[in-house]
């Protein structure tokens, strides 16, 4: 098999990271190019280092900005980088260069929900239907063309981190399917359709404002609560409320059965259609 | 009894933390971020704790003693 690119770069964290870099590693040998990994945005949980250390695979931190920007633009040969889970937005001067191809992956179906933080847009504006896109990279945010993409239902009960771990699983299936034609420069990649309403999502935005109202009814705090939900990764800072006039923030929630109700210190319970409850356990500040 | 728990929320998301010996789950591939996410969030319901962002890290997920150790911590402060 055969490619022009003398250099492939992962840069990304996270667990479809790992597996985009060592699946590119197994295949390395069919295409003989150099292959390395620049960790922007490290992770407590990352495994990317270990995979790195096992196969053999050069790795830098870089996690300035600038620093990245700059390393990046040193690159000299025929260079593949591929973005995944990376929120390093490549200059422009990055992304026009002739011997630079870049391609990420986006959490939603492009030209849905660009910018930030998809999966829990998506699920507080109450969509049925999501999933991942690989496209080429241009100056734009999420603008340039598609490669590939892959789709996945979203449950009544799924949350962010559930539904991004799905998300990851499509953007490795994406990548394994797509690599050759990516690297042999044979992808067929289509543009991006854009309504003139497209609306971008800035990564300082949160669902609701970052306010769970508790007289709205259970269906819709218990979206607001799934959609910034990523457990402790502290990608959005706890949802506050009002109760009896004073500020609280939610500590945790969850959907239960009627008679699994107990009453307990900052506990409030609001009743779904359906009957079940959906108990909020609260702090108050 | 908080033991017993521990190992039947474990068995719900990750059976395979339940026969592990060694001294590092995730670097191991035992267990991912995702399934701690599970994990934090049931032992929180189960036991009424806070478990801080401080203490989600490799070293207190290492295996399941050390996921006991944290949650008897927790429980007792």
């Amino acid at each position: 098999m055969r490619t022009d690119f003398e250099k492939v770069i992962v840069i990304g964290y996270g667990k479809a990271t790992g597996e985009i870099l060592a699946y590119t590693q197994e295949r390395q040998a069919d295409y003989g190019c150099f292959l390395e990994f620049i960790e922007h945005e490290p992770h407590t949980l990352s495994i990317t280092r270990r995979i790195c250390e096992e196969r053999g695979i050069p790795f830098a931190s870089i996690p300035d900005k600038r620093a990245l920007g700059g390393y990046l633009g040193e690159q000299r040969e025929k260079t593949l980088i591929v973005s995944a889970s990376n929120n390093f937005l490549f200059p422009a001067s990055l992304v026009e260069r002739e011997n630079i191809t870049i391609i990420n992956f986006h959490n939603a179906l492009l030209p849905d929900y660009p910018g930030r933080n998809a999966p829990s847009w998506v699920i507080y504006q109450g969509g049925e239907r999501t999933g991942i896109t690989w496209h080429y990279v241009t100056a734009g945010v999420d603008e340039g063309n598609i490669i590939i993409q892959k789709s996945c239902a979203i449950g009544p009960d799924t949350k962010a981190y559930e539904l991004a771990e799905t998300l990851m699983n499509l953007a490795c299936e994406g990548f394994y399917e797509c690599f050759d034609s990516v690297l042999q420069e044979k992808a067929v990649a289509r543009p991006q359709g854009f309504s003139p309403d497209r609306r971008m999502y800035r990564s300082f935005e949160i669902p609701g404002d970052g306010f769970l109202d508790l007289e709205e009814p259970a269906e819709k705090a218990y979206r607001l609560l799934r959609s910034v939900d990523y457990g402790k990764s502290g990608i959005f800072p706890p949802l506050q409320t009002e109760i009896g006039g004073k500020r609280a923030e939610i500590l945790r929630y969850r959907k239960i059965a009627p008679e699994k109700k107990k009453e307990g210190a900052d506990i409030r319970y609001l009743p779904f259609s359906d009957g079940d409850l959906l108990k909020i356990k609260y702090r108050v500040l | 009894m908080m033991e017993e728990k521990v190992l039947e929320i474990l068995e719900e998301y990750c059976e395979e933390a339940l026969d592990y010996t060694g001294d590092n789950m995730m670097e191991e591939g035992v267990i991912d971020s995702f399934t701690v996410i599970n994990i934090v969030s049931e032992l929180e319901d189960a036991f009424d704790i806070e478990i801080d962002a401080k203490y989600v890290v490799a070293e207190n997920f290492r295996n399941k003693e050390a996921i006991i150790e944290l949650v008897a911590r927790l429980v007792e402060e």
